[in-house]
């Protein structure tokens, strides 16, 4: 009955959960391999690299770093020993920060993923209606008006646009601040953070709202041709109770794995979008220490947000499978 | 005969055909530029910030350091052309390697190509650029190779898919028993049968490059001896308050002209598969 | 005295296209009584599947479109109705059953959910009640296990139980008419056979007036009342069925005919092959549509259309040499 189909859904779901986090560990093995490559590539030594140029000479930690990355030791087992020390969490040391390059980095996600979320959300929100209008009322002039949006945002620069928007709606209009996460001085709250954050969220979910906005238009003229949908017509459902509950759901699927394999470049974006805005998040972090050539800190944000990617990518699996029951696991 | 139907749906596309006009204008200028502009676009030549339309010299006006923005956007085209022409070669390149070497041969080969496929788009690909550039220095074919490196996954699905159509055609297995060898049948025989929708791929994947390298530039990361669209937004960010056409300009250069191959694009795809247009 | 529960006179549906106006469905004419099954048969391409959905109203515009004749369902017109009054016919007073069982169910939604929303949309029944109601349709369609069926997806079902629930759909508001368009054709011939008695079974017991298209004149001698034979858009013959196995009088019948031996043998045979090809139809001859293909073919078929005329009550043809003399 209802619960045996619905338990045999969850153990289904249960073994995709098992089965991507076993694929994601050579993932992140390469993730951590291509990593080492670059050290190696870089011009200078290993420790001039891991302590950033900071010329550390106290002997005792140069002594550590060696040990710790058996620097005296053959290549490969150079490679075991990085292993070895990133499966400890142990990122190096940011002397800039002055604190383990975790921690530096721990301090920047949530406002990271605040930012990653309500980019996320608010593309597919906008994306998926606009997607819908445009196929509801093909060749009309809203269907044109969409389509002229999608090909703007999809062709305009996310730093560009951000920076135009700060021109229009913080310097000229003077409706939403122009950089940073909270108010300084008498900030904080829910309300003020979200008041900063609208701007950084347009520059960087519009892109992906255009992106999904043409799919979904294709997806939704393609699904409203099944025979499916003329059953339901036939059962005497109105066009607009078929197109939301029997087309929209279909439809979804191909924007749904457009959005998996977009998840490293939504990441990736907010880096140029913090910059702009000046968000305290990892992104910010980064620039900072690409900037200031802090290779730890570079290093473990490459392979901490190859993480984060591949969570992503599992809790889109799982939307994706809670959305079509055909998909069964190999 | 194909080819000239293939060109007549491609021009019968209206936007597709203002598209090619205009990156043909681009180029014109870009390659144009020492002609038009032969003194160094660096240079300091007016008073700063003036606006577009405020003095006839300068139609798009001048930056905060008195340089002629015309002349700089003119320049910046070719850095910015060229870069992501290149970074799309070396896409493309590694892309149809990868690809067809997985089409054609299968079994593990196939397997390891697509979990590299997989692992580089497991990376956030600017994070990964900018790690490359900051490592190995931010020099012109740094960059390029960079982009490259982090644009050819979906060449490399795209090349996979048409070899895997193709590999087990009559005019594959006829070469096969006439003894061709597999490096012969690859380039020779399938190749050119698999490339015309990875051209299309590619001609978007300069228009990505375009975006990645005006992002790099702009977080002022770009090669310093180059003065490409992205960085003139970035050199710009300063004085929005004051000056924000100084943004606004190269910023809607970079939009037209990726806006334009994406139109391309699109065209060309269309015209590819005539049957897909009326959707 | 009851209204016949379906009635289309003169029917006309045309094909609005970038090469022109096409007659798809040109001047049908037929009725169906309670309890009667009429079988739509001719060529693929004829037309019989866009003279389905003109009877529904769900033609796909652009580029089909009614451009004339009626439609009288229990003896009100529902060509001139608007949309939004078509919504409390189609799944309530007709019920459709298409080809492919398999693409005709949404996969991503249960079949509950499927058969429940037919139900709730027509009756006052809540989610509760039209589950049960779901249940009961199932089992009258005979779905073994109906109760845990209610729960699975279309994937997980077999094309024959596919089909008895879009089955299920089409009758959950006992409409008065039901089409069925080539119900068994994608189906495996044991399965088939189940479907067809099911359906039969289903009609008998409600009454319901029956419009069989099919391929398979096995089916029609078994299942059929009286036949409609459609070339070109247009009926050409019509006949009890007894009548027309035994003496066809349209060429055109005697042609599709002509592999089925038995009449009234439950074989699957499919329509004989006629030489020639079905003329396109935007292209089609002054005269008689079947004229290029026609064994008895004169000159006046090639230049006159004929009319359809009724030699005997009950049976219409429209063919010049079938005037003169039988086949
Ligand atoms: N959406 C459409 N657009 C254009 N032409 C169509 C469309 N639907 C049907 N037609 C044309 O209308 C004619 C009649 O089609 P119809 O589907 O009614 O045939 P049919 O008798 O049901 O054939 P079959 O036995 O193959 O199902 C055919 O020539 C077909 O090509
Ligand atoms: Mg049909």
């Amino acid at each position: 009955m209802a619960s045996t189909s619905g338990s045999s859904r969850r153990n289904a779901a249960l073994r995709l959960l098992k089965r991507r986090l076993l694929q994601a560990i050579p993932l992140m093995l390469g993730v951590v391999v291509i990593n080492f490559v670059l050290i190696h590539l870089a011009p200078g030594s290993f420790l001039e690299l891991m302590t950033a140029e900071n010329q550390v000479s106290d002997p005792a930690t140069v002594e550590l770093l060696r040990k710790t990355y058996g620097l005296d030791d053959p290549v490969w087992l150079q490679l075991v020993k990085y292993i070895w020390a990133l499966m400890h969490l142990d990122f190096g040391f940011s002397y800039r920060q002055n604190m383990p390059v975790l921690d530096a980095i721990w301090v920047g996600l949530p406002a990271t993923l605040l930012l990653m979320i309500s980019s996320i959300t608010l593309a597919f929100v906008i994306g998926v209606a606009a997607g819908v209008v445009a196929s509801a009322k093909v060749r009309t002039v809203w269907d044109t008006a969409v389509s002229v949006a999608a090909m703007f945002f999809f062709a305009a620069p996310s730093f560009w646009l951000g920076i135009m928007m700060i021109v229009l709606f913080a310097v000229k209009l003077g409706w939403l601040p122009v950089s940073g996460m909270e108010t300084i001085g008498g900030g904080g709250g829910v309300l003020d953070i979200l008041h900063h954050l609208i701007l950084p969220t347009l520059a960087l979910g519009l892109f992906y709202a255009a992106t999904y906005a043409r799919v979904m238009r294709s997806s939704m003229l393609e699904v409203a041709q099944l025979d499916f949908v003329r059953t339901a017509r036939a059962k005497g459902l109105s066009r607009r109770r078929v197109t939301l509950s029997h087309v929209l759901r279909n439809a979804l699927l191909p924007v749904v794995t457009i959005l998996g394999v977009q998840m490293g470049t939504i990441l990736a974006g907010s880096v140029v979008i913090e910059s702009v805005f000046s968000w305290p998040g990892v992104g910010s972090l980064l620039f900072d220490s690409v900037s200031s050539r802090n290779y730890p800190v570079v290093l473990g944000i490459m392979v901490l947000g190859s993480l984060v990617v591949i969570a992503a990518n599992i809790a889109v699996d799982l939307i994706y499978m809670w959305l079509d029951p055909r998909i069964e696991i190999r | 005969m194909e080819r000239f139907a293939f060109l007549g749906r491609f021009a019968r596309n209206r936007g597709a055909l203002a598209g090619t006009v205009i990156i043909l204008l681009v180029a014109f200028a870009a390659l144009s530029a020492p002609v038009f502009f032969p003194t160094d676009p660096l240079r300091m030549v007016a008073q700063p910030e003036l606006w577009p339309g405020e003095d006839p010299a300068f139609p798009l006006g001048t930056d905060s350091l008195g340089r002629d923005m015309l002349a700089m956007l003119v320049h910046g085209a070719r850095a910015t052309l060229l870069i992501g022409l290149f970074a799309s070669a070396v896409a493309t390149l590694i892309g149809v390697s990868v690809g067809a070497a997985a089409g054609y041969f299968g079994g593990w080969i196939d397997e390891t190509a697509m979990r590299a496929v997989e692992l580089f788009q497991t990376i956030p690909n600017l994070i990964f650029v900018l790690t490359i550039v900051v490592i190995l220095g931010s020099t012109l074919h740094n960059i390029v190779i960079a982009i490259g490196i982090v644009s050819w996954t979906p060449i490399a699905r795209m090349t996979r898919a048409e070899f895997l159509a193709l590999r087990d055609r009559e005019f594959v297995q006829a070469c096969r028993s006439m003894g061709m060898g597999d490096f012969g049948i690859i380039v020779r025989e399938i190749l050119p049968n698999a490339l015309p929708p990875v051209i299309v791929l590619s001609s978007l994947v300069v228009a990505g490059a375009i975006l990645f390298e005006s992002a790099v530039s702009f977080l002022g990361l770009g090669d310093p001896n180059i003065a490409s669209w992205g960085r003139l937004v970035g050199d710009g960010r300063e004085l929005i308050r004051s000056s924000w056409y100084i943004c606004a300009i190269p910023g809607v250069a970079i939009m037209v002209t990726v806006l334009c191959l994406n139109l391309i694009g699109d065209g060309l795809n269309d015209a590819l598969n005539p049957k897909l247009r009326d959707r | 005295m009851a209204a016949v529960p379906l009635e289309v006179s003169d029917l006309r549906t045309t094909l609005f296209t970038r090469r022109g106006e096409m007659k798809a469905v040109d001047g049908l004419s037929l009725s169906v009584g309670a309890g009667e099954t009429v079988a739509l048969v001719g060529e693929s391409g004829c037309g019989k599947s866009l003279s389905a959905l003109s009877i529904m109203r769900l033609l796909p515009d652009p580029p089909a479109r009614i451009v004339g004749g009626a439609v009288k369902l229990n003896g009100r017109d529902i060509v001139p109705l608007s949309e939004e009054s078509m919504l409390d016919i189609r799944g309530k007073e007709i019920g459709m059953i298409f080809q492919d069982p398999m693409s005709a169910l949404n996969p991503v939604a249960t079949i509950e959910k499927q058969i429940a929303e037919v139900v709730m949309a027509h009756t006052g029944l809540g989610r509760f009640q039209a589950r049960a109601r779901a249940h009961e349709l199932l089992e009258q369609v005979g779905i073994p296990d109906a109760a845990r069926r209610l729960d699975a997806y279309p994937h997980q079902l077999s094309g024959g139980m596919c089909q008895r629930v879009v089955i299920a759909m089409a009758i959950a508001c006992s409409p008065s008419v039901l089409i069925a368009d080539e119900p068994t054709t994608a189906l495996d011939v044991t399965v088939q056979a189940q479907v067809l008695t099911l359906l039969k079974r289903l009609q008998a017991e409600a009454g319901m007036a029956m419009i069989f298209i099919t391929h398979d004149l096995g089916v029609v001698a078994e299942t059929a009342d009286r036949v409609v034979v459609m070339y070109a858009g247009r009926k050409v013959e019509e006949a009890a069925v007894d009548d027309l196995f035994e003496a066809p009088l349209h060429p055109y019948t005697a042609g599709l005919i002509g592999a089925t031996p038995v009449p009234g043998a439950v074989r699957a045979e499919r329509l004989a092959d006629i030489p020639g090809m079905v003329p396109p139809l935007n292209a089609l001859p002054p005269g008689c549509a079947f004229a290029p293909r026609c064994p008895r073919a004169m000159d006046r078929c090639r230049t006159e259309r004929p009319a359809l005329t009724e030699p005997r009550p009950g049976r219409r043809v429209a063919c010049f040499a079938a005037e003169k003399g039988p086949t």
